[in-house]
């Protein structure tokens, strides 16, 4: 009897604890497994669908009329802007401009591309892009405006950049598409990230707990999403805020025409859905540009050319097929 | 069971099990810090 109770004791303590993990497995690990590469590492956009030349890639095709065949500038960009500048280099580049270490594409590293030293399509995304630009290993950033850190690493290094707008995107906000809050003010948003609400109910919504996300400091959406934020400050949340109910933000074309989960939704601000005809008209609230960002000092006369291509009725309708929303 | 040996089977499964629980927060805490917030905002329950 006695050998029996002790027995079940030690199996009492083991469900306890079964209990405990798979609660936590349900509230949060279970919603972390899907988002690593091979590599166990973020990947944020699949670049391999994207690559230029390639048979089978996404990127869209216009009869460009420019073409360059030498001093070929090095395009690096942000994870949501790939599809912009593969297209670029996929419409106006000669075939053989893109190489990979060991000679074709692979994704199984960190953020998971090789292009080779000399290619000239790299993927570093924003923090990594901001530094290359900087130091001079590529020749132009596509991408958000740049934080004060980045701001200041330039300042720092003695380098001038420009920053040419060349389109418009939605800087959006997005929940759970079982979330039944649709729509949400600006000053709201403001509000839930200070911590001055911290319920759904507050919102209008349901009787849970909200869970504001951020991201990398340093990255396109950050620094914008600080921008938003004005004179708020984010507030602090308590760490049991990650078993409620999400907000997060992007850009609009990355959620919409690249990551294409139907298991999220956007919402509208002050009543305005970012579609292409509300960003066109700046009825939405919150539409930022985004640039071509190149070094005031660099010598390749190709720069300038393809930037003025880029603002050219041409270079706006690449922008337009590529999901985004063109500047002029 | 005598109740010496019951104690130290007693603490050991406790000592295992709240290894493996710390082991799946570190998991947890890191994974949470790397991931996709779509993803994660996908995969929230809802009933």
């Amino acid at each position: 009897m006695k050998t029996t109770k002790q027995i079940l004791s030690i199996l009492l303590v083991i469900a306890v604890f079964c209990a405990f993990n798979l609660s936590v497995y349900q509230l949060l690990t279970r919603r972390l497994s899907n988002n690593f590469s091979g590599a166990t590492q973020a990947k944020m956009i699949d670049v391999g669908k994207y690559l230029p030349h390639e048979e089978g890639s996404e990127l869209p095709k216009i009869n460009s009329s420019l073409k360059l065949t030498e001093n070929l500038p090095v395009l690096d960009g942000a994870a949501a802007l790939v599809p912009v500048y593969a297209a670029v280099i996929d419409n106006i580049y000669p075939k053989g401009c893109v190489t990979y270490e060991g000679g074709s594409f692979s994704d199984n590293n960190f953020y998971g591309e090789n292009f080779a030293p000399d290619s000239a399509m790299q993927y570093k995304n924003t923090v990594r892009g901001y530094q290359a630009i900087v130091d001079g290993t590529t020749d132009i950033l596509f991408c958000a405006g740049p934080s004060q850190q980045q701001k200041e690493y330039a300042e720092e290094k003695g380098v001038e950049l420009v920053y040419v707008p060349i389109g418009l995107e939605a800087f959006v906000f997005f929940v759970n598409e079982n979330n039944p809050v649709d729509n949400l003010t600006v000053e709201q948003i403001r509000k839930i990230y200070a911590g001055e609400y911290s319920n759904w109910n507050e919102v209008g919504g349901a009787n849970r707990v909200i869970n504001p996300i951020t991201r990398l400091e340093g990255s396109g959406s950050q620094t914008t999403f600080e921008s938003f934020m004005g004179d708020y400050k984010t507030g602090t949340k308590s760490f049991l805020a990650v078993t409620g109910a999400s907000i997060g933000f992007s850009f609009r074309y990355y959620m919409d025409g690249i990551v294409e989960n139907d298991a999220v939704k956007m919402l509208s601000l002050n009543g305005v859905y970012p579609s292409a005809e509300n960003i066109q008209s700046r009825s939405y609230p919150v539409v930022a540009e985004f640039y071509a960002i190149y070094r005031a000092d660099n010598e390749n006369e190709n720069i300038q050319i393809l930037i003025d291509w880029l603002l050219s009725d041409e270079g706006q309708r690449l922008i337009e097929q590529t999901g985004y929303v063109r500047i002029n | 069971m005598k109740n010496r040996t019951y104690l130290i089977i007693l603490f050991s499964v406790i000592g295992i099990c709240a290894a493996l629980t710390i082991a799946h927060f570190v998991y947890a805490v890191y994974a949470y810090q790397h991931s996709s917030i779509i993803y994660f905002i996908a995969k929230e329950l809802w009933r």
